[in-house]
């Protein structure tokens, strides 16, 4: 069949397009990045990742098509729905495949708060300098403040947080964040593409750690107050929170989930802003990191993991955890 | 009186495109699609009724710019088939899902659309698409009549006794949950058709239509009129397909739930796209590749063929006894139209009502009208191929003839 170009079938009042397509970019493609990366190009959109050199690229689409693969496992996915979802996601070194992204969503890793914020300060710099004007440059940071970053940029008003909740396939909201520069395009524009893919938005004023943190943290740290004092075990503490509230999970169980390591961050991050105790890290989970017991990722926190991830219940007690 | 008619199948992210000329003797002009809008390589295929065929690769963005591009083409000298889009008269568009709004095709007025948008939810996937083509066409061309075809309207003369569900009568008031069936355009036209070619009044006919495509439903036919169909509120219920389970113990699947801990989203794609007869064979969806692996001696392939002729089987004989009796059983959509086998067993099953299939017309027929059964069956069977786009176009003349220049 011979093939054509279609634009020369355009009719005499062709497109005033109010609607723009959707491109998204993503600067790290770690645990996080990954699957913000599925969920966005699940949707349907193109998505173009940056990460530091060519083995971390090839190391996260590896671990991108693995995660898909377990959800094909668990029926959510399909062989088809895999391809489609690997031929829109790019992974580069180079921030100037950015440049025709609508959205690029700052995703790093950082292992301690102290140089937090001046490296997604530079990363914020450096996604400016490739894309396109109109572009809305966001952070998926959830204790750092946005406005905050956003004074970093030539063009502040385009900076917005949405925070992702991990597993975020599975969750249905992301906070977004707007601080004083934020403009209303911006907010109507993020809006939008958080409806693209499929999730509801919970608008926050400027506050780190926004909602989900801010409860989580000392949620997780009161929990431990409570097995450092014997009053109960990991599993049954757990259980309580889950039958008795209806939690999906349980506090120690989603500690080894977002890892113990991360979670000292989230911690040091609210203790530094708010100065409240309730804030303050549990030295048991200082302890468990010095360990290395980080939780599911490491096979080992509150709870053993075996290599299909199912989590059993640790023999011993209290003090036995990071010992 | 030019009567040029456009026929759009609006897709979530393809369109597919007729246009007829009804004023001489509703032939197909021209017919395409457009895919992949809004994703990374879309192309409009156009195919003109000469032979022409071309395949246009560019940008498109939405399903407005594609309806653009597709008028753009149609008007075009080197591909085009009318000369401005002044020929014209109407644009026809299928609709999954009425609801119990619409019981026929309709003019598509401002509260016509209303209505349409009220039935999203019983068909989040595809009514919102159906529904992108309709603005597009109203902004596009303001003054041309538009028809709604829809998909459900041909089954809603079933009864309460047939269409409720045995489940709370609140969940019906609250959410429309009843059966509404699908395919029903093309259930109404093979059924019409069949008369037609037999010459009897449709009327006096008991008839069920086995359209057996990637989704597969059966309706019984009594007096022209739908009385029962397999598929339901979804298009999951009845028979098994290509990757859906069909019908399925509702027990069974919140146990499935809770021993893999999957919720609703899992569950629905494991009921869609992981079942019926992909599921069981673990080798295709597709009935030719299932059907070979068959013969060389695949036991699950074998197994998903038998429980696929069973579950037909099964709709036939209920909806035989609920009409008292059957005078045509008909098979359309790819499946229904290819498979001789398929059709061979099933028929062979029905010797007591006096269906004697007739091997030499059967065996070999694919996609062509014929009578497949021997001239003394007092039931008769027959290959019909749908055409659910000429219904449409049918429909759509039928609503606006009066009201063009």
């Amino acid at each position: 069949m011979i093939e054509e170009s279609l634009k020369n079938y355009a009719l005499k009042n062709d497109s005033k397009h109010k609607i723009k397509k959707i491109k998204a970019g993503l600067v790290g493609c770690g645990s996080m990045g990954q699957e913000i990366a599925i969920l966005i190009a699940k949707a349907g959109i193109e998505l173009t990742f940056i990460e530091v050199s060519e083995a971390k690229i090839l190391n996260a689409t590896k671990k991108i098509e693995s995660s898909i693969d377990k959800i094909i496992d668990r029926w959510g996915m399909t062989a088809g729905d895999k391809r489609a979802i690997m031929s829109r996601i790019k992974g580069s070194t180079d921030f100037a495949a950015l440049a025709d992204c609508s959205i690029v969503v700052e995703s790093i890793n950082t292992k301690k708060w102290v140089p937090n914020q001046p490296t997604r300060k530079e990363v914020f710099k450096k996604i400016e300098a490739n894309v396109s004007n109109d572009c809305v440059i966001a952070s998926n940071a959830s204790t750092v403040v946005i406005g905050d970053l956003s004074v970093v940029l030539n063009r502040p008003q385009r900076a917005i947080g949405v925070h992702f909740i991990s597993p975020t396939l599975k969750t249905h909201i992301i906070e977004m964040n707007r601080c004083r520069n934020t403009s209303e395009e911006t907010v109507k524009f993020t809006k939008k593409f958080a409806a693209t893919i499929g999730k509801e938005v919970i608008e926050i004023l400027g506050s780190p750690g926004n909602i989900s943190t801010r409860i989580i943290v000392p949620m997780i740290n009161e929990a431990c107050e409570l097995l450092m004092e014997g009053v109960a075990e990991v599993a049954d503490i757990d259980k309580t929170m889950r039958r008795g509230y209806g939690m999906q999970i349980g506090p120690f169980a989603l500690a080894d989930r977002i890892g113990l390591d991360k979670l000292i961050k989230w911690m040091e991050g609210l203790y530094n802003e708010y100065g409240d105790i309730k804030y303050k890290t549990s030295p048991l989970i200082k302890r468990m990191v010095r360990a290395g017991m980080l939780g599911k990722k490491a096979g080992e926190g509150f709870y053993r993991y075996d290599e299909k991830g199912r989590r059993f219940t640790k023999p011993g007690s209290v003090h036995t955890l990071g010992n | 009186m030019i009567m040029k008619i456009l026929i759009l199948n609006c897709g979530s992210s393809s369109i597919k495109y007729q246009l007829f000329d009804m004023h001489n003797n509703e032939v197909l002009l021209a017919k395409g699609i457009v895919e992949k809008i809004g994703l990374l390589g879309s192309f409009i295929k156009n195919s003109r009724s000469d032979g022409d065929e071309v395949k246009l690769v560019g940008d498109i963005f939405d399903h407005q710019q594609g309806i653009e591009y597709v008028l753009g083409v149609l008007t075009s000298k080197k591909h085009g088939s009318i000369e401005s889009l002044d020929e014209l008269a109407a644009v026809g568009h299928r609709v999954v899902h009425g609801g119990e709004a619409f019981n026929g095709s309709v003019y598509i007025s401002d509260e016509v659309i209303k209505t349409m948008e009220e039935c999203v939810d019983l068909a989040p996937l595809h009514n919102p698409p159906n529904l992108k083509g309709i603005y597009a066409i109203k902004e596009l061309l303001p003054d041309i009549p538009q028809a709604g075809v829809f998909d459900t309207a041909f089954h809603q003369t079933m009864e309460p006794s047939t269409y409720m569900y045995a489940i709370p009568y609140s969940l019906y008031k609250k959410y429309g949950i009843r059966k509404y069936g699908f395919h029903g355009t093309s259930h109404r036209y093979v059924s019409q058709r069949a008369a037609e070619i037999l010459g009897k009044d449709i009327n006096k006919l008991r008839i069920i239509s086995c359209h057996l495509g990637n989704g597969a439903s059966i309706a019984a036919i009594q007096n022209g009129k739908s009385v029962d169909t397999s598929m339901g509120l979804t298009p999951v219920e009845g028979l098994m397909m290509g990757t859906r389970s069909g019908d399925f113990d509702v027990g069974a699947l919140t146990y499935i739930m809770h021993k893999e801990e999957i919720g609703v989203e899992a569950t629905n794609t494991l009921i869609n796209k992981h079942s019926g007869v992909l599921g069981v064979s673990g080798i295709s969806s597709d009935m030719r590749e299932v059907e070979k692996a068959a013969g060389e001696g695949n036991e699950r392939a074998l197994l998903a063929l038998e429980m696929y002729n069973k579950r037909i089987i099964k709709y036939i004989g209920a909806y035989i006894a609920e009409m008292k009796g059957l005078d045509v059983l008909i098979f359309t959509g790819g499946i229904g139209e290819n498979a001789d086998n398929l059709r061979c067993e099933v028929m062979n099953n029905f010797g007591f009502i006096g269906m004697i299939p007739d091997p030499e017309k059967n065996i070999g027929l694919r996609g062509k009208e014929a009578v497949i059964t021997t001239g003394e069956s007092s039931a008769v069977a027959m290959v019909i191929p749908t055409n659910e786009e000429l219904v449409i176009a049918r429909d759509t003349y039928a609503i606006v003839k009066d009201m063009v220049k």
